[in-house]
């Protein structure tokens, strides 16, 4: 099995070296949130849980609680989730099965807003939001965040669809039943799978976004962890490292529990969702 | 229509709403918007007309005559039906009528002309202050006074006995209007920004950068992974594939603690005797250096998995024959695993060029653009124009005219790209008729 070509241990040492950085990035991320270390030593050297007093203490005048923060940004995860995945279901299911006139267009349509950057659109609806009073609200984030990831979703979705064989849903028509019961009863169990994982994917996505909030939702009342973190990092005029990584932690632990538990999933729709 | 259409569209329904309301509007309106000069100053909604001493001198800036700006802003006297009106109330029918008959429509530039011509009448107030007080009625002044639309302004002005040439009255109402207007100005000013092609070469320079690390970091990353036993290849694709799911901010956040004069790179050189200083900031190469590093590690990750699973699908007997027959590992990259990526790497670097080109999230959280605009590429140029700068006045017109650009380009290579990855292949026909 071993050939030489195989050969580890150079390679093993190589990307070692080059991982190096990175590992130690992550090693300080967590190990900085619970030490203190002195000035100018890298190595830390008490341990501590002031850091993380940001849980437990009130928060300055002018700042959010944090709780609110996450309470706000699950709410945004988790709504933005539900409604994606909804309308890409069905979206998907349509596109990769029904008849419909235009389906052509349709699924071009879907699959040019999938390369398309949505990014350079955020003038715009900045200023449709404030236009329709939905500007610093969490419901426009929501709205926004559902729609600009759509695209991505429905494409998923029906290629998922597109595996299912056709004979269970002739089947279900042979037995009489309707084409919806049979969408509802027999295929969508069927690609359940690939609905987690697309579930997972917007709430990560979500969960991570940035600009969106920042931009379209900047007050205190909207505001959630992204930001919140963002705007501690730029106010402060002298850095506390640690407590920012603190923050950090507390605001990439979903993230990591979410990882360890979809890595496969997550690997695969990472790699094949961006495929076409 | 047919049964079976309607529960297409109805399946599809919910999605389009969605999609049309915030994402095909959004570009229509990014064109509009492109063609006015929307900002905070002249508010996102509709303005008014008003003629102030802040707008007098934005008339002279815009070239109007001496005379009639004096004539704006001068006070007249005009005999209306008004006026009279207001005298008749205050003063009785008598004077009134007498006014009416004898001065109707008569304008005087200054009160005392006004007065003099009171004097004439007989049924006049005794009083000089009552006479100085009726006049006062017929004062008539365009002045700090708010109109909602521009014939109601030029009515106004006109009434005022202030003669305006058709070309008086369109700079005037162009000119002192608070709202937005429409203009084709925005890509003129855009061409005219002196720091507009160094910032277009940045973009340039951005992408070409970012994208060589990411592929050839996520092809060295995914080859090596491949021929390392499964438990450390794991390990290091977790290590790699963390900077694509970890939020923006904090993977920011860790690049930061290690460039700060306070964090890691400094505290260890300290033991060299090298003085601490900001890393990513001190230089433009340094800056550049770390934003092509931040970005490219995060595309590493998505080139590591892509090309990974393509790896994957590799049989592996080929690769064991081929070792019989006594290839290198070189050689088999070369030969063997390297043909097996063509499209998996044209597929990164279409779908990256794009991405990077109007991205700039990871740019804004680390660098902002700076030192001194060292880093500011297209989009943060668009951003930073209208949505947040230090000048306090968002360009929103001109923002998007910005944004316009990279929308174009975007629309037209995602085309390009549906022609080149085989459109027609995705369309399949639906087997069941009902």
């Amino acid at each position: 099995m071993m050939s030489s070509n195989f050969r580890a241990w150079p390679l093993f040492l190589l990307l070692t070296v080059l991982s190096l950085p990175l590992v130690t990035m992550y090693v300080y991320l967590f190990v900085d949130t619970v030490t203190d270390t002195t000035a100018g030593s890298l190595i830390p050297d008490r341990f501590t849980l002031q850091h993380w007093r940001f849980l437990w203490e009130a928060p300055e005048t002018g700042r959010v609680s944090i709780w609110t923060v996450t309470l706000n940004t699950f709410v945004f995860a988790i709504c933005t989730t539900l409604v994606n995945v909804s309308a890409s279901v069905t979206a998907g299911y349509a596109l990769s099965r029904l008849n419909m006139p235009f389906k052509r267009f349709f699924l071009g349509g879907i699959l040019t807003l999938h390369a398309f950057p949505t990014i350079t659109l955020i003038i715009s609806i900045f200023l449709i939001l404030q236009m329709i009073g939905l500007y610093n609200t969490l419901i426009g984030v929501i709205l926004v965040k559902t729609a600009l990831e759509l695209p991505f979703g429905i494409w998923i979705m029906k290629g998922f669809f597109d595996n299912v064989p056709w004979e269970i849903e002739m089947a279900g028509l042979q037995d009489g039943a309707s084409r919806f019961t049979v969408w509802w009863k027999l295929v969508l169990p069927q690609v359940q799978p690939g609905i987690a994982a697309l579930a997972v994917f917007v709430f990560l996505s979500a969960w991570s976004e940035f600009i969106l909030p920042q931009v379209l939702a900047p007050s205190g009342s909207a505001q959630v962890l992204s930001t919140y973190l963002s705007n501690l990092i730029f106010d402060d005029v002298k850095p506390d490292f640690n407590m920012f990584k603190s923050v950090g932690v507390f605001y990439a632990l979903p993230v990591i529990v979410i990882y360890l538990i979809f890595n496969r999933q997550l690997m695969n729709i990472y790699g094949g969702g961006t495929k076409g | 229509m047919r049964r079976a259409h309607l529960l297409g569209l109805g399946f599809l329904s919910p999605a389009l709403v969605i999609i049309v309301m915030l994402f095909l509007v959004p570009v229509l309106l990014t064109v509009m918007f492109s063609f006015t000069n929307m900002s905070t100053a002249t508010g996102i909604s509709g303005g008014a007309y008003e003629i102030n001493s802040a707008s007098l001198r934005k008339l002279a800036d815009a070239g109007a005559q001496e005379s009639f700006l004096d004539a704006l802003g001068q006070e007249a006297f005009v005999v209306d039906d008004a006026g009279i009106t207001a005298v008749a109330a205050a003063y009785g029918e008598q004077f009134a009528n007498e006014i009416g008959s004898q001065m109707l429509g008569e304008r005087f530039t200054s009160r005392r002309d006004l007065e003099r011509a009171f004097r004439k009448l007989k049924s006049r107030p005794r009083s000089t202050r009552d006479i100085k007080k009726a006049a006062d009625l017929f004062k008539r002044s365009v002045l700090n006074v708010r109109f909602e639309t521009a014939d109601g302004l030029v009515g106004a002005v006109t009434g005022n006995g202030i003669a305006m040439t058709p070309d008086q009255q369109e700079l005037l109402t162009r000119t002192i209007y608070t709202g937005w207007s429409w203009t084709t100005d925005n890509f003129a000013l855009m061409t005219q920004i002196p720091y507009i092609w160094r910032v277009a070469g940045n973009t340039v320079m951005y992408v070409v950068l970012t994208l060589s690390v990411s592929v050839g970091l996520g092809l060295f990353l995914a080859i090596t992974t491949f021929y390392l036993p499964s438990l450390p290849a794991a390990s290091f694709r977790a290590i790699w594939f963390l900077p694509r799911i970890l939020p923006n901010v904090i993977f920011v956040l860790m690049w930061k603690w290690l460039a700060w004069d306070t964090g890691f790179i400094s505290s260890f050189l300290a033991n060299f005797g090298v003085a601490p200083r900001n890393w990513m900031l001190d230089t433009d190469i340094h800056a550049w250096v770390f934003i092509v590093l931040i970005n490219g590690m995060v595309g590493a990750s998505l080139g590591m998995i892509l090309f990974g699973s393509a790896i994957k699908a590799i049989p592996q007997p080929m690769l064991y024959a081929s070792e019989v027959d006594g290839a290198s590992r070189w050689q088999q990259i070369r030969y063997i695993i390297l043909p097996q990526l063509r499209w998996p790497i044209m597929f990164i670097c279409a779908y990256s060029t794009l991405s990077l080109m109007t991205s700039f999230e990871y740019i804004l959280l680390s660098t902002d653009g700076g030192p001194g605009g060292a880093t500011e590429v297209w989009s943060l140029m668009a951003f930073h124009t209208a949505l947040d700068n230090y000048a306090g006045n968002l360009q929103y017109g001109l923002g998007a005219a910005m944004a316009l650009v990279l929308v174009i380009v975007g629309i037209l290579a995602s085309l390009v790209y549906l022609r080149i990855f085989n459109f027609n292949d995705l369309v399949a026909k639906p087997r069941i008729e009902q």
